[in-house]
């Protein structure tokens, strides 16, 4: 799809999103819910002793899975196995470049992720709640995110290109 | 029509979870779309082969940017409703930095990653199990790092607030800049990834108009408005007629009992906003629990959220009154005052007199209400005189609430407060 054709559909969604609900769009938020669930669930105790866990967790009365950015997230995993089935883009596979192996893509990519993840909880949201719902409305501190986001991922390209090109 | 819809309550938690997924299923389509389901793709990004990230983002954020100025400006969506995350600058720059690392590394964000997950991108999975191990990592360090995670706050600041500059104007700007980076983003996919400006772009389309170029037009156009349009904001600005002016003068305040909000005090009822429209030197003296010192003179429409329930209090009900108006014409939907305002609370609450009725039932609540009296520090008067009695010396006041700490004396919780990512 044209790019520029996909962004508006995007700024779309996102502009529904702040009309109907008056908030934004998320998606590490939901991960956290999960993880903080599980704590839960094996350590209780350990959980509740924890600012960041119990800040999830809530006050206990209702489960942390009814959550407004975990629905909106079961949302985008249909979402885009949708669009992938209309595409015929649906294929169990690895995406690498032709230089790297495939246990060392998967390695880097659990990488990735987990420092994804430390870092959209230090920064209060990915590219999703920061960099596009904080970018639409010209949140200060989402905007900083963002040049950040740029800066770092392009000071480091050059040492993982083998992965990609 | 008033909107953010579920800010004005039009719908329950429960179909806010319905939007949920419906939003999310459009979150996802697009993303797929864009072809961001693919981690080299995404990567490409980094290298200058190919800018798809750079034009999808921008046309988002700009199309949202402008369509939300153009609602709220038509007084469509009340802007102060939309929830803005708090800026913390340090570690948004460290985790912004970490972020960009992690992206470049991994190939993917989390909201990518669910799509290529969900199109059978094993790379994908693998990466929305380093987020949760991510997660469960950041989880166990926090108590250590808690403290850092909190420096340089600067609250809800958006750009225009901080740098002085009109909305509109910054909304313009962003419109020319975004349109400026596409141009560069094709000039340089041409030089560094070999890919010549198709007809679908806005350099290389051979017809004058093609939908990216029309997009272009449309955000000039609706960013040269803003650009001389104002501040979105309805905030400092109320309309009001003087027809509903003249209802709402006629209406009687809502009132809530002394004895009712000691009670609210004492259960720890935390769904209300307390208050206090005194000067701050009285506000000093002596105050309710629990109570902000906004008065009147510089009473606001930032004063809490619209839709929060706010309940307000001066020496006796006169001013708390016009308050009550003025919240009104603000546009705040439940609005209370104190009946009979802090005189009233200290007669009923803090020396409540015993009742000359010696029936089991008025003992027992006056016995209750004794109880309340002592927990704020007040004590009981004999039996009731007709207000004849001067009430006792008052108490020095107690100790401000200490910004933040929610074990302050009947200061309410603070609230769970978790949004975005």
């Amino acid at each position: 799809m044209n790019p520029y054709l996909a962004g508006f559909g995007l700024g779309l969604v996102l502009l529904t999103a702040f009309v109907v609900m008056g908030r934004g769009l998320g998606a590490s938020g939901a991960f956290t819910s999960a993880v903080a669930t599980t704590v839960q669930a094996v350590a209780p105790a350990h959980a509740q002793g924890n600012a960041f866990y119990a800040e999830y967790l809530g006050d206990g009365t209702r489960s942390p899975l009814k959550d407004w950015l975990v629905f909106e997230v079961l949302g985008v995993f249909l979402g885009g196995l949708i669009s992938g089935a209309f595409a015929h883009r649906l294929r169990l596979t690895v995406e690498k470049g032709p230089h790297v192996s495939t246990a060392a893509r998967l390695t880097l990519a659990f990488i990735g992720g987990a420092l994804m993840g430390a870092a959209a909880k230090i920064a209060l949201g990915c590219t999703s709640g920061q960099a596009l719902t904080g970018g639409a409305l010209l949140n200060l501190g989402s905007w900083v995110f963002m040049i950040c986001v740029f800066g770092g991922a392009y000071a480091l390209a050059w040492f993982v290109r083998r992965q990609w090109l | 029509m008033n909107a953010p819809f579920y800010a004005f309550g039009l719908f329950s938690e429960e179909i806010s979870l319905v939007v949920a997924f419906a939003i999310g299923l459009g979150f996802g389509f697009f993303l797929e779309r864009a072809g961001f389901g693919n981690a080299r793709k995404l990567a490409a990004q980094f290298y200058f082969r190919d800018l798809a990230v750079l034009k999808v983002m921008f046309t988002a954020i700009v199309t949202a940017m402008t369509g939300l100025y153009v609602l709220s400006r038509a007084g469509f969506v009340d802007l102060s409703l939309v929830h803005l995350t708090p800026t913390l600058l340090l570690p948004q720059i460290v985790g912004g930095l970490l972020l960009g690392v992690g992206f470049v590394i991994g190939g993917y964000c989390p909201g990518t990653s669910v799509v290529s997950a969900a199109t059978g991108r094993i790379d994908g999975a693998v990466y929305l199990a380093g987020i949760v191990a991510g997660l469960f990592g950041f989880g166990e360090l926090h108590p250590f790092i808690e403290k850092w995670l909190k420096v340089t706050p600067m609250g809800q600041i958006t750009l225009p607030a901080w740098s002085g500059v009109p909305y509109g104007v910054i909304v313009f700007a962003v419109v020319l800049m975004a349109l400026g980076a596409f141009a560069a983003a094709e000039w340089a996919e041409n030089k560094f990834g070999g890919t010549a400006p198709g007809p679908g772009s806005l350099l290389g389309s051979p017809r004058l108009l093609n939908p990216a170029r029309s997009l272009a037009l449309g955000f000039i156009a609706v960013g040269a408005f803003a650009a001389i349009g104002g501040n979105p904001y309805r905030e400092g600005r109320v309309t009001i007629g003087t027809h509903q002016l003249a209802q709402l003068a006629g209406t009687p305040a809502a009132r809530v009992a002394p004895v009712a909000l000691g009670d609210w005090i004492v259960t720890g009822r935390a769904d209300y906003t307390l208050i206090d429209l005194r000067s701050a030197a009285d506000f000093a003296a002596h105050r309710i629990p629990g109570a902000v010192s906004v008065p009147l003179a510089s009473l606001t429409a930032r004063v809490a959220p619209r839709t929060e329930k706010v309940l307000l209090y001066a020496k006796d009900d006169t001013q708390a009154a016009q308050a009550w108006i003025l919240m009104k014409a603000f546009g705040f939907k439940s609005v209370y005052t104190l009946a009979g305002g802090l005189d009233a609370w200290n007669a009923d609450v803090l020396f409540p007199a015993q009742p000359a009725d010696e029936g089991a039932s008025a003992k027992t609540e006056f016995a209750k209400r004794v109880a309340v009296a002592r927990h704020f520090g007040g004590s009981p008067r004999g039996v009731a005189t007709a207000g004849k009695e001067e009430l006792p010396a008052l108490l020095p006041p107690p100790p401000p609430p200490a910004a933040g700490s929610p074990g302050a004396p009947g200061a309410p919780p603070a609230k769970k407060k978790r949004e975005g990512c």
